[in-house]
């Protein structure tokens, strides 16, 4: 009515009004926050020139006897290859299941019992925060060596992982449908199928292929531990100091994940293709019976892709199914760890790890964000244009992004010794390729059309840059920083397992050593320290986008 | 006041009103939405109920499905109290209730007919997905459904392609699902374009002549209004302003009650 439009703008500039000045304190207090935290890890973990100067003549060493990678019995290769992609399968599989009727509860549309909820939102927090290669440590005292424990701890924290995704999709549905279908008298499970189900599959589709893309990575070093899959080769390899074998393995690793990332790239965009609407309009082709829905090009593509689905997760799941001849001796293992948790101990030696662990990754942030932030400018043409320039610097995001950060910190473990810098340095090559990545893809989405006005007035390209595009390109710029940290701190949390510094070390032992009031110590300060860093950045993020 | 319009005949030979408000108010938290509503309306009847955005309109029909509860006064549908049911018996109760939403209410990826099929959810126990997982007799009377409002050849389409006139054609089909006594629309037409706007007041209003249902149709067209309903019930500022049979009263009479010293009859 037009009574009540002209509130509106006054509204909305009312709002607007007191927003630059915290933007920009944000905006100069998060980098800062990541320097002094820096500052202080340079002088913690010990780096400087000279420690860099011998680590690169080590690591040169090392590289020297890896030359030339030995692959060893192609079958058996292929084999752990195959086992890896079960094991992701199986575990990112079970947790999709898994994860629905917990998104359900968790999301904010469920009308149920509060307690159901609150309890459902503890366990996707948890499982959210705890790497799958710290489950696999845990599982794989249970269950065994292989890759039962593996698909296990894939699952559980996927299962985090995807429902919180699932949950924010839920939540963005218009309410109309759920309320239509409330209003004939359907449950809520009814409504949920018909409404909500059908609505969020697309996007659901989408984040399941996204989390297995990250499940495939995260399999190929579970065998780290023990948790079967290709790491298991690479870990043997590594302890009969046979580098050549382990260079082999690690170029296959490479290969495995250069082809995943191709292979991803393709269905992504299919399903984007397909989840369009007004792609298909006949859902079903029309028969002479007016009840009877034929068949059709949309009708096979949908049946098909489920049946595909559905048949690849039931085969996976037979792949890495458990041994019950073991069921006895597991019950009694899990009955023991979960009663050693009481008391949790955290003493000294977890906390200085879990410090340690901040340290590295927030370091390895900085580093990497730095670096990651030159490549991406370098290579999206707006200030450099020089297409064999950019062409280069992507091939080596791709190649830099092939290999886990594990797998650095074992090379450079071996190079240069146990302690964090070895640590510190994997996840600085991990942070680079990731912040890189995600900066190249945000400086590409800054709309041309301002730009090109700009360079109409003669503006040169630097000025361009500087006025038309990093203005836009900050929020991203902040909140990608900061999202690179969140994984950062997971990735460092693990990293110990190969003794390059941080929590992880502590954990193995204590699970090792049978200490698992440790082991829960260990496990509760993650939770926390994950859970308030990503509070801290999501605040940031409000504050600054 | 005058005394609730139609036929004194038609009143006297069905002894059940479908549904009646005694004294309803109903406030969100300090904001009264709802004063002093008393309403009775006899089964078969079509009761348009009109008043400018902000009236109440909504909130009195959501009131009557059991989406609300009144704050003071009594509330009766079908001879049940909604706010003395349990959610199990609410929804047996919203099971003969049918509702027609100006947003439709569809989901876009799906068939017309599954949309239709969802109608019959609150008679089935278990969940259901895809149009096969209904049983037969369901979808024959689905199909039924459709070729009554006229939609027979797109029963297979996604309803995202189809018009708004037809996707709102298929929440009727849908409603009919339930064989609902009573039908609440809340400003069904709002979002059409004036000539499918008549035409799907027109098919409700048929459809409510051949099964005998109730509807109770908020509109803010007054000439809908007139053209499609027996009874007109004007409600501004959450009171009821006029309430007379349609034949009784013409468009500047009603226009009047949006005027805010317009005569309160
Ligand atoms: N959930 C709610 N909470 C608070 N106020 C509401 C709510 N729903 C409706 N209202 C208020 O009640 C009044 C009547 O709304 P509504 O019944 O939607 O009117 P109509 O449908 O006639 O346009 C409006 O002033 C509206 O702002
Ligand atoms: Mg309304």
């Amino acid at each position: 009515m037009s009574v009540t439009t002209p509130s509106r703008p006054v509204a909305v500039t009312r709002e607007r009004e007191p927003r630059p000045p915290r933007a920009a304190a944000a905006t100069w207090l998060i980098p800062l926050g990541y320097l002094a935290v820096s500052v202080f890890g340079v002088w913690w973990i010990a780096i400087d020139l000279t420690a860099l100067q011998d680590g690169a003549g080590d690591i040169a060493r090392l590289l020297e006897r890896m030359l030339p990678p030995e692959f060893g019995s192609l079958s058996e290769l292929v084999t752990l290859v195959l086992e890896t992609l079960w094991i992701a399968l199986a575990g990112t599989g079970v947790a999709t299941v898994v994860s629905l009727p917990l998104a359900a509860a968790a999301s904010r549309n469920f009308t149920g019992p509060r307690s159901v909820q609150w309890l459902v939102r503890g366990i996707i927090v948890v499982t959210r925060a705890v790497p799958s290669l710290v489950f696999a440590i845990v599982f794989v005292r249970i269950f065994g060596l292989g890759p039962f424990a593996g698909a296990l701890a894939i699952a559980f924290h996927s299962v985090g992982m995807i429902a919180k995704m699932m949950a924010d999709v839920f939540e963005e549905l218009t309410p109309a449908p759920r309320e239509a279908i409330g209003a004939v008298g359907a449950s809520r499970f009814q409504n949920f199928t018909a409404t909500t189900l059908p609505r969020s599959l697309p996007a659901i589709s989408s984040l399941v292929l996204y989390r297995l893309d990250i499940n495939i990575r995260a399999s190929a070093v579970l065998g780290l531990v023990g948790a079967g899959g290709i790491g298991v080769a690479l870990q043997t390899a590594i302890g009969s100091l046979n580098y050549q074998q382990a260079a082999g393995i690690i170029v296959v690793i490479g290969l495995l994940l250069l082809a995943l990332e191709l292979v991803s790239f393709l269905v992504q965009r299919a399903v984007a293709e397909h989840a369009q609407d007004g792609v298909t309009s006949e859902l079903y082709r029309r028969t002479a019976d007016p009840i009877r829905p034929g068949w059709n090009r949309a009708r096979l593509l949908r049946t098909g892709g489920a049946l595909i689905a559905a048949g690849a997760l039931l085969y996976a799941l037979t792949q890495v199914s458990f041994d019950p001849s073991r069921l006895g001796r597991s019950w009694q293992a899990a009955v023991d760890l979960v009663t050693g948790f009481f008391p949790p101990v955290i003493d000294s030696a977890v906390l200085t790890g879990i410090f340690e662990s901040v340290v590295m990754a927030l370091t390895a942030t900085t580093v990497g964000v730095v670096i990651g932030l030159v490549i991406a400018i370098l290579s999206t043409g707006h200030v450099v244009r020089f297409a064999p320039l950019s062409f280069a610097l992507r091939v080596l995001v791709v190649l830099m992004r092939s290999v886990p950060d594990v797998i650095y910190a074992l090379v450079f473990v071996a190079a240069l010794g146990l302690g964090p810098f070895a640590g510190f340095l994997a996840l600085s090559i991990s942070c680079t390729a990731l912040a890189a990545k995600f900066f190249t893809d945000a400086l590409q989405g800054v709309d041309p059309g301002p730009l090109r006005a700009l360079e109409a007035t003669g503006a040169s390209r630097l000025q361009v840059f500087v006025s038309g595009v990093w203005p836009r390109f900050v929020p991203s710029l902040i909140g990608n920083s900061l999202f690179t940290s969140d994984l950062a701190l997971r990735e460092s949390a693990v990293l110990g397992i190969v003794g390059a510094g941080g929590i992880g070390f502590v954990l193995q032992e204590s699970v090792a050593s049978l200490d698992y009031g440790t082991t829960a110590g260990v496990l509760i300060c993650l939770v926390v320290v994950v859970v308030a860093l990503e509070a801290v950045a999501r605040w940031a993020r409000t504050r600054v986008i | 006041m005058n005394v609730p319009g139609g036929d004194a005949a038609d009143v006297g030979s069905r002894a059940q009103a479908s549904l009646r408000l005694d004294g309803v108010g109903m406030s969100f938290g300090a904001k009264e939405v709802l004063a002093g509503i008393d309403l009775e309306v006899s089964p078969g009847q079509f009761v348009a109920l009109v008043g400018p955005s902000g009236a109440g309109k909504s909130t009195l029909l959501r009131l009557l499905n059991g989406s609300h509860r009144p704050t003071v006064g009594t509330v009766s549908v079908l001879g049940t109290d909604p706010t003395k049911c349990s959610r199990r018996e609410l929804q047996r109760l919203r099971t003969r209730i049918g509702f027609v939403f100006q947003q439709f209410g569809l989901v876009g990826r799906l068939s017309a007919m599954e949309n239709v099929l969802m109608g019959a959810l609150g008679s089935l126990r278990l969940p259901r997905y895809g149009v096969s997982s209904y049983p037969q007799d369901l979808r024959r009377r689905a199909a039924g459904n459709l070729e009554r409002v006229g939609l027979i050849d797109a029963r297979f389409q996604r309803c995202d392609t189809l018009s708004g006139g037809q996707q709102q054609r298929v929440a009727i089909a849908r409603t009919l699902m339930q064989d609902a006594e009573i039908v609440l629309a809340d400003e069904p037409v709002a979002s059409l374009d004036p000539s499918s706007s008549l035409s799907v007041l027109e098919t409700l209003r048929r459809l409510s002549a051949e099964d005998g249902f109730t509807v109770v149709c908020s509109l803010h067209q007054v000439d809908l209004a007139l053209a499609i309903s027996d009874r007109i019930v004007a409600v501004r500022d959450g009171s009821l302003v006029l309430d007379t049979a349609t034949s009784q009263t013409n468009e500047s009479q009603i226009r009047s009650i949006y005027q805010r010293n317009g005569p309160a009859t």
